[in-house]
Formats: structure tokens, sequence, C-alpha cells
């Protein structure tokens, strides 16, 4: 009997063979590379794509020779999809702004220090329990700063701008990554009601300083996080609904009260009727995402690239054009399969803070990719939130990996080796 | 841990409800193509509204009717066959809802949602066009048409292929008058963007005789034997329909020859309103025909309301009715057939740019609007109209059958000349072609739209007569 249940867990947990996987990711992004290089436009520098794409490239295997090679890790499912989805946002920011490239990498590379150093915080969950007053605290401070030193940019108060533009931070997306922490963490350790409120306070606060910041979009992608990690802790579906409810009436009231709030979505299911002020943008997007046909037009082929803010706020629309929609369907599925690990996962996590936070920092990646996608395709009201990994962005990308790292702990052995689990 | 994998399930209702967006997404994207790759804001399209990259068009010969050069489309050379082939080619702009730059934007650019426009970028351009149309055809029609507003139609009544689309007034679309369109104030561009042909519709006239001549054969058994006594009008109760002379004592087939007003008033409401309605019920009143990825503009007959006088002028083709002129050259077509004629189609062949070519079969056959006696009785009248009334001289050569119609369309004197309407067949078998004419505000159907029919008949004999 315990042989069989021994052998199903390890048939559930035998992770995939990364080997291939990461030759064919590296073979797509090779591709991509010289794509850039041949439909060039004159200002890209070859060597400017070698070194971009070389360093990306040799990141990855340096990665996985270290973790799978020396540290005997086994499974890297998380990791494909992320330098996966990285690489494609590395690829258009280099065709689009070759002069970008460089910072994009940065970006990158930073991502990978706040991935690793998310893991090691995770590891001893003591450290968890005595680091959560502080992020919070921090966290607070971070949008509180923001709120009254920040730039306005594109609408949203949410830009911190240092040094004259040379450096600019969006502390809502770091702050992503401190939610979801401090909320699996408080669960951890509560089970005092106090706990839950202090929670609760710390939440609503934050959405509701990211609404005084006209930033919407993120305040939703809180929300949604909030209710998941209300529910997975409480399991009681009716505290969800009057939650839900509540959210709701307050968002009637506002656009009610606040009526510049809803001019902010008078072309929502009319964007064909502003092609040419305020549904520009999307309009451009629709059109182009279906030039690109299933196959795409190849990597600086497109020409939603023109269009404003393109590799941010149209992120998917540039996926369909230059890619295909195949591709993009693939991109969406990756949101999808980051949920599904999470919830597979779970089972055999140490503590319900691997699997809360896990589950509620995926959930947070597939709502931000909706409130993306259905937005700027006028499914749904446009947020102008960005595409976790695909958009360019400093701030965003660190989060997306910071991100990657909650998902990634739930796993047991990232932190213990294969080898052992099954000897005993 | 357990409890939380138990509660796992409203993750999986938000992965469904995610998939579920994605499916919609993938929806709307693929239903919605076609419309929005054709945008005219579609930059690998359109250079600033215009369309830029896109296959050639040809005519039925060969000769180049638009093609892309160095990026921007370029037309025929000679200003005439610009001119004349402006409404079926269409403009690049848009403006000609009906043209093949338009109507045909999709295949002139290879666009579909498997490739996108990939095609477009390797090539250059999408598929090309070969018309079933003459260009020369075209500009003699055009020019035939004098100084008037008006179009012309030919099409062949046992293929279905049109070899001849004019509507006036046109304009040279390598220079374009912009100015004077946009500033018209005289009317000599009324209704320049639409190709009359297809989308115009007109009171029918006289032609209209030829519908109710259809409609007294299947349902006055005794029409044959008939007489009537015209005496300039025909009156009813207080009121009269006028005829333009007195006829005296004729038959049936005397009074579609010389267009007896009062004859046909009186055959009309002897019908009724039933039996007149049935009639152009089963000719396609009131239905939208397509040719092609056109849509015709409806005809419309309708006399529910129309008081017994109205019954009488609705018989000889006023009243509110309305003809479109593609739709008038049709119905004679099939009474050349026989009761029924092939769709008309305007798309010879399309060639991919890859070389391959796709041949259009034909038209497929339309539903019978005639019964086959009832065709052969007409196609004797309406060859003993040119026979024994216009004069075989006027159509030298052709054996043409055919009916002239004179559209009064203002009521008071001394107000808008009436449109002049011929519409009719040659009935040689190495020639079934049809014509149709209409003259706006030209006079009579007989004097000026008859001669226009003519020389376009003669000119389509030289170039497709056996």
């Amino acid at each position: 009997m315990a042989e069989i249940k021994q052998k199903r867990k390890t048939r559930l947990r035998k992770p995939v063979n990364w080997f291939p996987l990461l030759m064919l990711i590296t073979a797509f992004q090779v591709f991509c590379a010289l794509q850039i290089l041949l439909n060039s436009s004159e200002e890209i520098v070859p060597a400017t794509i070698f070194i971009v794409f070389g360093s990306y490239v040799l990141i990855e295997w340096v990665y996985f020779i270290v973790f799978a090679g020396f540290l005997r890790r086994k499974s890297f499912e998380v990791e494909l999809i992320a330098f996966f989805l990285t690489g494609i946002g590395l690829a258009l920011t280099t065709s689009v702004y070759p002069d970008k490239a460089y910072t994009q990498l940065i970006a990158i590379i930073l991502g990978l220090v706040v991935f690793n150093a998310v893991l090691w915080v995770l590891s001893d969950i003591d450290r968890v329990v005595k680091l959560r007053i502080p992020v919070a605290v921090l966290s607070l401070g971070a949008l509180l700063f923001t709120l009254v030193f920040a730039k306005e940019i594109n609408g949203a108060r949410n830009w911190i701008v240092l040094g004259n533009g040379l450096l600019s931070i969006q502390t809502s997306e770091l702050v992503k990554v401190a939610f979801v922490f401090v909320g699996a963490a408080t669960l951890e350790n509560l089970q005092s009601t106090k706990q839950l409120t202090k929670y609760i306070i710390f939440s609503v606060t934050i959405i509701g300083m990211l609404f005084v910041m006209k930033d919407f979009g993120t305040a939703l992608i809180f929300f949604f996080t909030f209710v998941m990690i209300a529910f997975l802790r409480s399991g009681d579906i009716k505290t969800i609904f009057l939650i839900s409810a509540g959210a709701l009436m307050g968002g009637i009231g506002v656009l009610t009260f606040k009526p510049y709030v809803a001019r902010r979505f008078e072309t929502y299911r009319h964007v064909w009727e502003f092609a040419d002020d305020k549904g520009y943008q999307q309009v451009r997007l629709l059109i182009y995402s279906v030039s690109g046909g299933l196959f795409g037009l190849g990597l600086g082929n497109g020409k939603l690239r023109y269009v404003y803010a393109a590799t941010e706020d149209l992120a998917f629309g540039m996926v369909c054009e230059e890619f295909g929609m195949i591709t993009a369907f693939a991109v969406l599925l990756t949101f999808v399969a980051l949920v599904v690990y999470s919830i597979r996962y779970s089972v055999a996590a140490r503590s319900s803070f691997y699997s809360i936070a896990a589950c509620a920092a995926s959930v947070l990646l597939l709502s931000q990719a909706s409130l993306h996608v259905f937005g700027v395709t006028d499914l749904l009201p446009w947020t102008g939130v960005t595409l976790p990994f695909i958009s360019r962005g400093g701030s965003s990308m660190m989060c997306c990996w910071g991100l990657v790292a909650l998902i990634k702990a739930i796993d047991v052995k990232t932190y213990k080796r294969y080898d052992k689990i099954i000897r005993g | 841990m357990k409890t939380l994998s138990r509660r796992a399930w409203v993750l999986y209702l938000l992965v469904l409800a995610f998939l579920a967006g994605v499916g919609i997404l993938f929806y709307t994207f693929f239903t919605n193509a076609d419309a929005w790759a054709m945008k005219r804001t579609n930059r690998h399209i359109y250079n600033k509204g215009n369309l830029s990259t896109a296959g050639s068009i040809y005519d039925e010969s060969g000769a180049v009717l638009a093609e892309t050069v160095d990026g921007s489309r370029s037309y025929n050379s000679s200003k005439d066959v610009r001119t004349a082939t402006l409404h079926i080619v269409g403009d690049s702009q848009g403006y000609i809802a009906t043209g093949i730059q338009t109507a045909y934007n999709d295949i002139l650019t290879g666009y579909n949602i498997v490739d996108g426009v990939y095609d477009l970028k390797k090539y250059g351009k999408g598929s090309d066009i070969k018309l079933t149309v003459n260009a020369d055809l075209c500009v003699t029609g055009y020019k035939a048409l004098g100084k008037n507003k008006g179009t012309i139609g030919v099409y062949n009544y046992k293929t279905g292929a049109i070899v001849c689309v004019v509507s006036k007034p046109a304009y040279d679309i390598q220079n374009k008058p912009s100015e004077s369109i946009n500033n018209d104030k005289t009317g000599a561009y009324d209704g320049v963007y639409l190709n009359r042909f297809f989308s115009g519709v007109y009171t029918p006239g006289s032609t209209f005789k030829i519908i109710t001549s259809a409609s007294a054969i299947d349902n006055l058994p005794d029409i044959g034997t008939r007489s009537f006594n015209c005496t300039g009008e025909h009156k009813v109760g207080g009121d009269s329909i006028k005829c333009l002379s007195v006829h005296g004592n004729i038959n049936f087939e005397q009074a579609l020859n010389r267009s007896c007003n009062s004859a046909f008033a009186e055959i009309a409401i002897d019908l009724g309103k039933e039996k007149l309605t049935a009639t152009t019920d089963a000719l396609g009143f009131g239905k939208r025909f397509k040719v092609g990825k056109v849509s015709l503009a409806k005809s419309s007959f309708n006399i529910s309301e129309a008081s017994t006088v109205d019954v009488g002028w609705a018989g000889v083709g006023q009243h509110t009715t309305r003809v479109n002129p593609c739709h008038m050259m049709m119905i004679v077509g099939a009474i050349a057939n026989g009761g029924s004629s092939p769709e008309p189609y305007f798309i010879k062949s399309v060639t991919s740019p890859t070389g391959n070519v796709s041949q259009t079969k034909g038209g497929n056959m339309l539903e019978p609007m005639f019964s086959q006696m009832t065709a052969n009785r007409l196609d004797k009248m309406l060859r003993s109209n040119v026979k024994n009334y216009y004069g075989d001289g006027k159509f030298s050569g052709l054996e043409m059958c055919g009916k002239t119609g004179t559209a009064e369309v203002s009521s008071n004197e001394g107000g808008l000349s009436p449109h002049a309407w011929f519409v009719g067949y040659s009935q040689r078998e190495d020639f079934p072609y049809a014509i149709v004419v209409v003259v706006e505000n030209g006079g009579s159907g007989g004097s000026v739209a008859l001669p226009v029919a003519n020389k376009v008949m003669q000119k389509a004999e030289s170039i497709f007569g056996g």
C-alpha cells in the first residue's frame, strides 16, 4: 500500500525534462534575434542584438546549469514559462526601441535578483513571519510616498521619477509582491480575528490609495487577489459574495459621484466610434492584430509598433501582429498553466502559507493578463495595465519575477534535493 | 494542504472564465477579421486612406484597369477608359462602395485570417482580378450617353457574364476633380459615387408593361383574343390614365408594340392587385439580389393601398414602382433564356500572387422568373416590338427583342424630362446578350435610349458576336 502511494506521489510530481524545452526556447529566441537583425531598420546596431540576446540566453543557461546541475533542483516549469514570456518581451523591446534594449536586459537581471531574494526569504517560514509587518509597513509607506510625490503619466499618478527621468519606478508594481507576501504570511500565523482585521485594513488602504492615484486597473488586480486570499483562507463563499457586492456598490458609487472616472471608460464597447481620438490605440490594436494572421508577420514587420505605448499598453496586439495568433494563444495559456501548477502543487505544500502565496500570485498574474488582453481588445473596460513579463518596464519585470518566486516556493523540491524525497 | 486544495475549485472556475474569455476574444477576431483588416487606417494596405498595395484589375481582354506601381495605385493609360470603368473598378478611398477596389479589397490585398497580410508584405500585392467586363465597350456606352446621366449594362444571358457596366456621371480617377465634386451646385456630380447600374432605382415607365404582360398571359386566358379600344385615355370613375396617342382598336400584341397606356391600364385593373403583386413577387421585387459580393438595390412594387386608377398607372410602370436597372436586365435575360437565367457575375478569374488561377464557373441558375410558355410568348411579343414597330433597321443584324420606356418623373407640365429606357436582347444563338439602358431625363425611350442601346450592342457584337 505504502509503496503504491509512494509511486503515485512520485508520478504526480514527476517534473518535465527541462533540457529539450530550454533548447526550444533558446532556438525561439535565436530566431527572434535573427528576425530583428534581418528586418531591422537602420538605427539598430547588430552588436546590440548580439549582446542583449547573447546575455539573455547565457543567463538562462547559467540559471539552469547552476540550479539543475549543482543544486540538483528538478522541476523548472515555472521558470521555463517565465523565461519564455520574458524573452518575447525582450524581443519586442529590442526590436521597437533598440536604445532601450540594455535597460530591459538590466530589468530582467534585477528581476532574477528579486526572484532569488524572494525564494531565499521564503525558505524559512520564521523569517517570513518576522518580515511580514516590516514589509506591510514599507508597502504602505511606498504607496503613500508615491501618492504625495508622484508624477502623473498617462492619467495615473503612480510614477516616482528620479534623477531627471533617468529612473522611473512604479511602486504599485513592487507592492504587488508584498501584497501577496503579507496576505499569505498573516494567515500563516493568524488564527486570530485581530490578524485578519489587520490584513483587511491593510488591503483596503492599499486599494484605496491606488484608487486615489487613478490606477484603477492595479486596484482591481489587488482586489481580485485580496478576494482570492480571503476565500482560500476562510473557504467562506458567502463572505466573498458580500465583499464583491460591497465592492460593486462602491464602484457604482464612485462612477456616479466621480463622473471623471466614468469618462475614462466612455469608449468601452464603442472604440470604433472613437477611432481617431480616445479609441485610437485600441482600434489600431484590433486592426493590426488580425493583420498578423495565425503565424504573424515577423518581428519588425508590424505597424502597431508605431502606435503610442505599443510595447507597454498594447503588448498583446504586438504579439498577435508580429508573432501571430497561435503564439498569442500560447502566451495566454501559460498564465493558465501557472494557476493550474499552483493548484496541483498546493496538495503537497509544506504549509498553507506556500499554497496561498502561490495561488494568490498566479491568480494575480492571470487577472492582470485578463485585464490587459480583454481590456485592449474592448471586451472589458480598458484600464491600461501591462501584460506580465512581456510589456516593457523595469518595475513590472521585477514584480513578475517576484511573483514567480512565490509560485515556485510552493514546490518542496525547490528547497530539498529531489533524491532525498525519493529516499524517504 | 488538503483544505486548501478542496477550495481550489474557485481557481478552476477562474481558469474556466479566463478560457471562456479567450474563446470569445478569438471568436471576435475571427468573425471580424475581414472587416477590421480592411479598415482605412490599416497602413499595411492603405496609405493615408488610399488603397496602395493591392493586386491588379484587368478587363476581359487583359487591359490593365488598376495596378500598384511603386507603392501607389495607377490606372489605365486612357482617360476615357479610366472614366468609363470608374464605377466597376472603384476608387481607392472607398467612396464607391460597390467598386472592385472596395468590395473585393480582401482579394486584391490577399488578406485572410490565416496568413494575415503576410502575402501582401511578401509579394507587394494580393491576388489579381480579371473582369468579364470589356473596357472598350464601357467607353462606347459612356460616350453614347452623351450629356445625360444614366446607366448601361450588358450581359450574356446564357452564362451571366456582365460585359458592360457604365454609370454616369463619373470622373477620371487619376485626376479626381475633388473641388468640383465637393462644391457641386449645378448637380453635375449628383450621385457620382453611386454605381447606378447596381445601386440605382428608377421609375420603369413602359418597360414595366413587359411585367404586366407576363401577369396577363399567366392569369387572363382570353388575353390573346381580346381587343382594346384606345381613345387616348382609360377612364376610371372621374379619373383617367392618359395615353400618348389614340390607338383605336388594337389587340394585345399591338398594345405592347405601341405601348398603349389605355390597354395596359385596363389589363392591370382587370388583373387586380393580388395577381399583379404575385407576378412582381415572382420576379424578385422587394428581394435583394446579389451580383458577386455586390448587393443590388431592391426593386419595389407596392399597390396594396393604391386606388383603382393608381393600379392602372402602376400597370404602365408609373405610380410608386421603382426598378433597379440590373434587375430589369435580369428579367429580360430570363425571358430570352426560356424563363430563368443565371446569376450575373463580373469576375472572370482570380490569380493568386503565387500564380494559382481560379476561374469563375459562371453564375448559378436563379429561380425561374417565368414559366417556359410565358417566356416564349413574351419573347415573341418583344421580337414583334422591334420587328413590326421600332424596325429591325434600328438594330441592324442583331435580331433584337426589346421594349422602350419613357418614365415620367415630374407630375407638373414643363418639369423634368422623363427617363428614357430601353431593355432588350439579341435572339442570335451566337450572340446571347441582353442590355438595359437608362438615360436620366433624356426624353423618349424610342428616340433617345434605343439608339444608345444600338450603339452599344453593335460594339458588343463586334467583340463577342460569333
